[in-house]
């Protein structure tokens, strides 16, 4: 987060702000990690979910760019903008299984931060007449595909997420693993769902390594060590 | 969206999906869909219908009695329109927020998480 303050504060000039939203069904996970960052941009969550169907967030980071008249001129696509630091990590031998696969699957995510930051200051130098600002069809043809089965993983996802509020976190289960079958890239609907059976009770932050649980036939460490590493999850940006 | 019935007022419809009632059918942005019988004389709106005629797939818990409605699926892409959505999200104080407040500003739009 302070990544993204500091580029609000290089692009503000220009008439160009950064809003942050935290994709958390608890305001109180993501509060700790907005606190941190000590944005002066608008930071906000959305405990539904909402923003995944309506701009294509399948997974974090992933921004949209909307120019001053409410218009996309970029679809959602990843948005890392730093270099992560464990890309340059040496990996130590002898860490858990677990650990060391995730570490691997890390550094083998495209860079695309350092290309991506430097054309969200050129448009929001430039404007329209941006290389990087599209068209209106442009957006439209660049989203991701959405076919009735991922749409129909959006209404399972939410259906679950209203069954967990209203009856127990246990009826959200049969709901949250059919949208994970119907739209399998999504990660966001995976990792949201995981993280509520690997993260130990009581504990202060979210368990992020998502490991082998009993409650979902998936986990994070299982499907990124496969083959398509996090790579099959991530919308990487045509710049 | 989720609902108890499939009737619903054009209103919440709107708000929750961002397809609002005009002379032309359910529009969002510069996109028009006729969808004759499903916007009522009373101003309700039969889900079915609207559901059937924009796409979006209608998920039932039965043992509950609740329905989840999609999004709609028209192109065949994430996005029908360039036209921004304009949720209501909120502050970490509580407080309503929606992107249209900032409409004059260019606006990078991150989506993150705790997880």
């Amino acid at each position: 987060m302070p990544g993204w303050q500091a580029l609000n504060l290089e692009i503000a000039q220009y008439g160009a702000t950064v809003v942050t939203v935290a994709l958390d069904i608890n305001a109180e996970h993501a509060r700790p990690w907005h606190e941190l960052g000590q944005a002066t941009h608008p930071s906000v969550v959305d405990t539904l979910h909402a923003t995944n169907p309506l701009f294509g967030f399948t997974n974090i980071p992933m921004a949209v760019w909307i120019n001053e008249d409410g218009v996309l001129v970029r679809p959602a696509e990843g948005a890392s903008i730093e270099r992560n630091p464990m890309r340059d990590m040496e990996i130590p031998e002898g860490l858990p299984e677990a650990l060391d696969k995730m570490l691997h699957a890390v550094k083998d995510i495209p860079d695309d931060a350092e290309a991506y930051r430097a054309a969200i200051i050129d448009w929001a130098k430039n404007g329209a007449s941006s290389p990087f600002a599209l068209s209106a069809e442009e957006v439209v043809e660049r989203s991701q595909p959405r076919s009735d089965n991922e749409a129909r993983a959006t209404a399972c996802f939410e259906l679950g997420d209203y069954l967990r509020k209203t009856v127990s976190q246990d009826a959200a289960v049969s709901w949250w693993k059919e949208a994970h079958r119907l739209h399998p890239q999504n990660l966001t609907y995976k990792r949201q769902a995981w993280t509520l059976v690997t993260t130990a009770p009581g504990a202060t932050e979210n368990d992020l390594m998502q490991g082998p649980n009993d409650v979902y036939d998936s986990s994070l460490v299982a499907e990124v060590s496969g083959d398509g590493g996090f790579l099959q999850f991530i919308v990487r940006p045509q710049l | 969206m989720i609902l108890t019935e499939l009737r619903t007022t054009t209103r919440e419809f709107a708000q929750a999906t961002g397809w609002e009632p005009k002379p032309e059918g359910l529009c969002r942005g510069e996109i028009c869909v006729p969808a004759p019988g499903a916007v009522n004389a009373d101003g309700s709106l039969d889900v079915a219908i609207a559901a059937a005629r924009l796409g979006m797939p209608l998920v039932e818990d039965a043992d509950h009695g609740v329905w989840s409605l999609g999004p709609a699926t028209l192109s065949g892409k994430s996005l029908n329109t360039a036209v921004a959505a304009d949720p209501e999200l909120m502050n970490f104080d509580g407080s309503p927020f929606r992107l249209s407040s900032l409409r004059g500003k260019k606006v990078i739009l991150v989506a993150w998480s705790s997880y």
